[in-house]
């Protein structure tokens, strides 16, 4: 009995700490514009609208942070191999690793804005120095915090799986979730706030993002701004969810009986499907059918 | 024809041609006659293994529901992300609960990852249609088909104007758990695979004791799966170019020619894992 309260109270704070993760990795790769509306952002000068936005953009979200994570969670475990108190060795790891996003950030805003010079985009040396401190700032907290999940995983939990490869498996898991719950928020909402509300983007207004925010030309930490209100927590909400259920459910329940998790874990599934449902036919009913928007009659 | 020349892509069934056919069966036949010269029997059930694996998550991505950057906007209907990277995100939380699960034997330790896969779909599915309801105010809509096969909501009349749907219609959710359970299950079933292989052959090899071992066994089992996991769900993108609402979807007829592909890849990559032991023994 209280090995499970013990598994529960690791289960609660991996729960927390993924919870943060998922909220920082959005943050920051919205303000990296790292996300899949980057193309939007790339496209942009090439439609005749120049921009300040950040855009680190070269391979996609998952991958990036499977390996940011996976570097620090190496570190870490090198760290610890040589006697170095664990918390101290995540804390390093995850340094460490963030100085390789710091280059990957530099490099890659610097490369992608730089091939749109024939289109009149310039590169703006005061937003290098103003984001990238702040995008590794974000990615600290992220690779920190999952690392830190992993040893919790490892260390109290006893998966088997060493660390780097724990931290390569759950980086690229927490990318997914980042980039499919967040980016839609940032993408459509924050670039595309000129459009009608309840409605999707037409593809003919593709590369006119929105340029100006309330005090001047918008820049990317107006965007980490606006993520932090929805599309952080709730990415953060989502991969906390998905850590918590999947230890939860193998923690309380493998005790009874080996196919327990497996069948808690089907329960929770349509647990979910009713909410997913109940959510859409509210939608449904509440927003209506689509309205063409009246043309402004002059 | 497209802007690039060659023939025009149908949505349709495209069945796979004749050449690439007989070329992945002898890819395979090779590949296991090369696992029973490594290792008898049992290396020709593991790569049987493996390419049963590698088929059911290139057949699984192709459940899953992805609009990439269209999808961020509200332009098209799915998950705004890549193919490959969220079917990989969801397998791989599979092989974290099949893994996990392994001591329990086969059954147990499949059923836990195919779960686990799904889990982590129903959840994203789940946030994602809370974002696009109660963030973007846009109701699910499909733009492939009029009316969702599971429900019956018709969707035209929900659909933006110049947009190709948007959202994620509850067709699409089942068919994003059904992917990401299919993507477990087999990223599970290669781990189990090869930990059996390691664990047999490398205490021969290298002399020592199943328990010295088994950090090394597990590891190496952890590291090929992750791979293979990504070799055959970025071909399974490659299948479907760009975006793909899920079951329903015209293009996901186009599943036979990657899990033909995957089949081949899974042999190729699973000969090499188990040809890795020989190379352990070298040294």
């Amino acid at each position: 009995m209280e090995e499970i309260v013990f598994g529960i109270g690791i289960t609660a704070l991996a729960g927390a700490l993924a919870t943060v993760a998922g909220a920082a990795e959005d943050v920051e790769s919205d303000i990296g514009s790292q996300g899949d509306p980057n193309s939007q952002v790339q496209l942009a000068p090439q439609m005749g609208y120049i921009h300040r936005i950040f855009n680190k953009a070269v391979a996609g979200e998952p991958p990036a942070y499977g390996l940011w994570v996976a570097l620090g969670a190496g570190l870490a475990w090198a760290f610890m191999a040589m006697q170095i108190n664990p918390i101290l060795a995540i804390v390093l790891g995850s340094a460490l690793a963030v100085f390789v996003q710091g280059v990957y950030a530099t490099t890659a805003y610097l490369g992608r804005t730089a091939s749109l010079a024939k289109f009149g985009q310039p590169v703006y040396i005061d937003i290098l120095k103003s984001m990238t401190t702040v995008t590794m700032a974000h990615a600290f907290v992220a690779i920190f915090t999952t690392v830190a999940m992993c040893h919790l995983m490892i260390g109290a939990l006893g998966h088997p799986f060493p660390l780097p490869l724990l931290g390569l498996v759950w980086g690229i898991a927490l990318g997914a979730a980042g980039s499919a719950t967040g980016n839609p928020f940032y993408g459509k909402e924050r670039q595309y706030q000129e459009q009608k509300f309840g409605a999707g983007v037409p593809i003919s207004a593709s590369g006119n993002i929105v340029r100006y925010a309330e005090a001047g030309q918008r820049n990317s930490l107006d965007n980490g701004f606006f993520s932090a209100k929805l599309g952080g927590p709730a990415s953060g909400v989502c991969f906390g969810l998905i850590v918590f259920f999947e230890l939860w459910r193998t923690v309380v329940f493998e005790e009874l009986n080996v196919w327990g998790p497996v069948i808690v874990g089907v329960i929770v599934i349509l647990i979910f499907a009713i909410i997913d449902r109940y959510i859409e036919v509210w939608a449904r009913k509440n927003f209506g059918p689509y309205t063409a928007p009246e043309e402004a009659s002059s | 024809m497209s802007a690039l020349g060659g023939p025009k892509q149908t949505v349709g069934v495209q069945p796979p041609t004749g050449m690439g056919l007989v070329v992945s069966i002898v890819l395979i036949v090779v590949a296991l006659a090369l696992a029973f010269y490594l290792v008898q029997m049992a290396g020709v059930l593991a790569v049987i293994g493996i390419i049963i694996g590698g088929v059911l998550i290139a057949f699984g991505v192709h459940f899953v529901p992805v609009g990439g950057a269209p999808a961020a906007m509200g332009q098209a209907p799915g998950i705004a992300t890549g193919v490959a990277m969220l079917a990989a995100g969801a397998g791989l939380a599979g092989l974290f609960g099949g893994a996990w699960a392994a001591p329990f034997g086969l059954a147990v330790a499949l059923a836990g990852g195919a779960v686990g896969g799904g889990l982590l779909m129903a959840i994203t599915c789940t946030m994602v249609n809370v974002i696009y309801i109660f963030g973007m105010g846009i109701p699910a809509a499909s733009g492939k088909v009029a009316k969702d096969p599971i429900t019956g909501d018709t969707f035209p009349e929900y659909k933006s104007q110049g947009t190709e749907g948007h959202g994620l219609p509850f067709i699409s959710w089942v068919g994003g758990v059904i992917g990401g359970a299919l993507g477990g299950l087999g990223g599970t079933l290669i781990y189990l695979e090869l930990l059996d292989i390691y664990q047999a052959q490398l205490p021969i090899i290298l002399n020592t004791t199943v328990e010295q071992i088994a950090p090394v066994a597990v590891s190496l089992a952890g590291i090929f799966a992750v791979g293979m996991f990504l070799v055959n769900a970025v071909l399974a993108a490659y299948n479907i170019t760009g975006t793909i609402e899920g079951p329903h979807d015209p293009k996901f007829k186009r599943f036979p020619r990657a899990v033909i592909a995957a089949a081949a890849a899974s042999a190729v990559t699973g000969i090499f894992a188990i040809a890795l032991l020989r190379l352990i023994g070298g040294f």
